[in-house]
């Protein structure tokens, strides 16, 4: 008797269980349908209670974010365009160079020991951390001074700066995968330890790259705080121009949700690429090596 | 030393010699190597990050805004004094703190559990996972304009689906409360796929042979998890903890979307204080101060931090 209580006990628990998880997934994901679908509504359809699910697609917020079609001349709608190729180019910019410092100092960090390699580390970590109003008091005033407000430049500046201790601590995860013996192999055969590296580790850590890479131009891409205050027309980033269509006929909900999703796919497809790396970066390296 | 040994050979000092000149040249091209690699990294970061630090904490002494850059009146700590006996300090602190805790334990508890789910293999379990991730990889703006159409009260379809199963509808960003429990909510929405993520590795990293061995013994799925799966994955959970806690403490983008501050400035974190003082009414002393007080406390989160990084880096 005992055993078919607890199977029922066991059936009912399965059962809460489920549904749980069921209640989670469409809290997870049904936001993100909700965006997609609003994206594609009309003007006229965003407002109407009860929520449409149905209606004719119309594609005027894509057309704003993209500058074409009959939102061309509205108000609005101008400098899309060019915020998100500012988008673009700051946080490609900013993730290469950032990749690279990053791929630096990590090898360093990996292979060396020295003198403050610790504060080192959490000095670099640190940047993570770092809360960005905290730095932006100062930043305002400086790039002011250096004539860096409101240009692509300055943005490129912040974004290797936001991300470079993120690279350096994936990347150094990364390192510590690749046996030491390849470059003690490499010396003792007569070669630099600069060869042993150029040619050796970082053919080997590719991927590592690859995913920190994505990981920085997620943060690159989505990156609002710097942005927002440093820019105020030439240089706005998506995000920013985002927070900035609120205006004078009310919010551009449809270019809202147009621009949002536009600002996934570039995402989602770099997400797919490291998605195997995804652990490791996310924690800094300390779990990857299982 | 050197007095007890017998002289050497000239051949073997000669040689000695030698080794002791390639071990030289190899130190100085690690050192060579360590200073050539290090120093971008380096200079970008004191450049970023010491130096504007520094420069917060001088400015914080001063009564002094950055559209007249030309007067800075010295006042002591008089900036941290006005501070920290301004109530309105006091709330965003507390405000801050309800929002920290609601976030993290909502999320922690969340993610424990659909890591616990996602640990096991089954059928589609990638497709669910990626598509899991989702909200973690959008913009913070993008999330606070999302949720703020979502939560409108007139037309947003959460009180459709609030009055469709017969509440009455509410003002969310409106009201102070709501405003609070909205802000978390879009907060735990975004963030709990990353203690999904975590927690999943986490679980998936105890050896299958510790389970085996409790079955075994007769223990029940609730004694498993508590006596074997928490506490083993307890060090990975701990890094996840503070990371959110630092991550929500510092929130500013999710409420500049979300909620403006408002109702009022009810739902002003302190980051958000913090860039309203500064660009706003370019109280930008007063800004530092209250900045400089923000770091302290990011900062003693991130030691405990990485405290746990180090450990954990020694262990595996």
């Amino acid at each position: 008797m005992t055993h078919s209580k607890t199977s029922t006990m066991d059936l009912a628990g399965r059962w809460l269980v489920l549904g749980l998880l069921a209640i989670y997934t469409v809290y997870n994901v049904g936001p993100i349908f909700w965006l997609l679908l609003s994206s594609f509504k009309s003007r006229m359809d965003f407002f109407t209670m009860p929520p449409k699910l149905f209606f004719t697609p119309d594609f005027s917020g894509y057309q704003a974010v993209f500058g074409i079609g009959a939102a061309k001349d509205s108000a609005s709608a101008v400098g899309v365009l060019d915020s998100l190729i500012n988008s673009i180019i700051v946080s490609v910019a900013g993730t290469s160079l950032a990749v690279f410092f990053g791929t630096l100092a990590g090898y360093v960090c990996s292979r060396f020991n020295f003198v403050g390699k610790g504060d080192f580390m959490f000095f670099v970590l640190s940047t993570r951390m770092l809360p960005p109003v905290a730095v932006l008091v100062f930043y305002h005033l400086m790039f002011a001074r250096l004539g860096l407000a409101d240009t692509r430049i300055g943005l490129v500046l912040v974004s290797i700066f936001a991300n470079v201790g993120l690279a350096t601590w994936i990347m150094k995860g990364f390192f510590d995968g690749v046996p030491k013996e390849v470059e003690q192999i490499a010396i003792v055969n007569g070669y630099t330890r600069m060869y042993a590296f150029l040619k050796l580790v970082l053919p080997m850590v590719k991927g590592g790259i690859a995913a920190t890479a994505g990981f920085c131009f997620i943060f690159a891409w989505n990156e609002f705080a710097f942005a927002s205050i440093l820019t105020t027309t030439q240089a706005k980033t998506l995000p920013v121009k985002i927070s900035a269509a609120s205006g004078a006929t009310g919010i551009e909900w449809t270019q809202i949700c147009a621009a949002g999703v536009v600002l996934i796919i570039p995402v989602l497809i770099f997400f797919y690429l490291i998605r195997k790396h995804l652990l490791m970066g996310m924690t800094f390296g300390v779990l990857g090596r299982r | 030393m050197t007095a007890t040994n017998p002289p050497l050979a000239p051949e073997t000092q000669a040689a000695a010699h030698a080794a002791r000149q390639t071990q030289l040249r190899k130190r100085s091209s690690g050192r060579m190597m360590i200073f050539g690699f290090l120093s971008p990294t380096l200079a970008i970061l004191i450049f970023m990050v010491a130096y504007p630090i520094f420069s917060l904490i001088y400015y914080s002494f001063f009564n002094f805004s950055a559209l007249r850059q030309g007067t800075m009146k010295p006042v002591g700590f008089n900036n941290y004094k006005f501070l920290l006996s301004d109530p309105d300090l006091w709330d965003r602190f507390i405000f801050t703190g309800k929002f920290v805790f609601i976030c993290v334990t909502l999320q922690m508890l969340i993610g424990i559990f659909v890591g616990y789910q996602m640990q096991k293999n089954f059928r589609g379990r990638d497709v669910i996972f990626t598509m899991l991730m989702m909200p973690m990889m959008l913009s913070p703006v993008v999330v606070g304009f999302l949720w703020r159409y979502m939560l409108n009260s007139e037309w947003g379809v959460i009180n459709f689906l609030v009055s469709s199963v017969g509440f009455s509808k509410v003002d969310w960003l409106g009201q102070t409360s709501p405003a609070l429990w909205a802000a978390a909510a879009a907060d735990t929405w975004m963030w709990t796929p990353f203690i999904v993520l975590l927690a999943t590795a986490a679980f998936r990293g105890i050896p299958e042979t510790i389970y085996e061995a409790a079955e075994v013994d007769g223990a029940s799925p609730a004694y498993r998890f508590f006596r074997i799966t928490l506490p083993m994955s307890a060090p990975v959970l701990f890094i996840a903890l503070i990371l959110r806690l630092i991550d929500s403490f510092k929130q500013y983008d999710l409420f500049v979307a979300l909620t403006g501050g408002g109702p009022g400035s009810s739902t002003e974190t302190v980051s958000f204080s913090v860039a309203k003082t500064a660009f706003s009414y370019f109280y930008t002393g007063e800004a530092s101060a209250l900045a400089v007080i923000l770091l302290v406390i990011i900062i003693g989160l991130s030691m405990i931090l990485v405290r746990h990084l180090t450990k954990m880096g020694e262990k595996y």
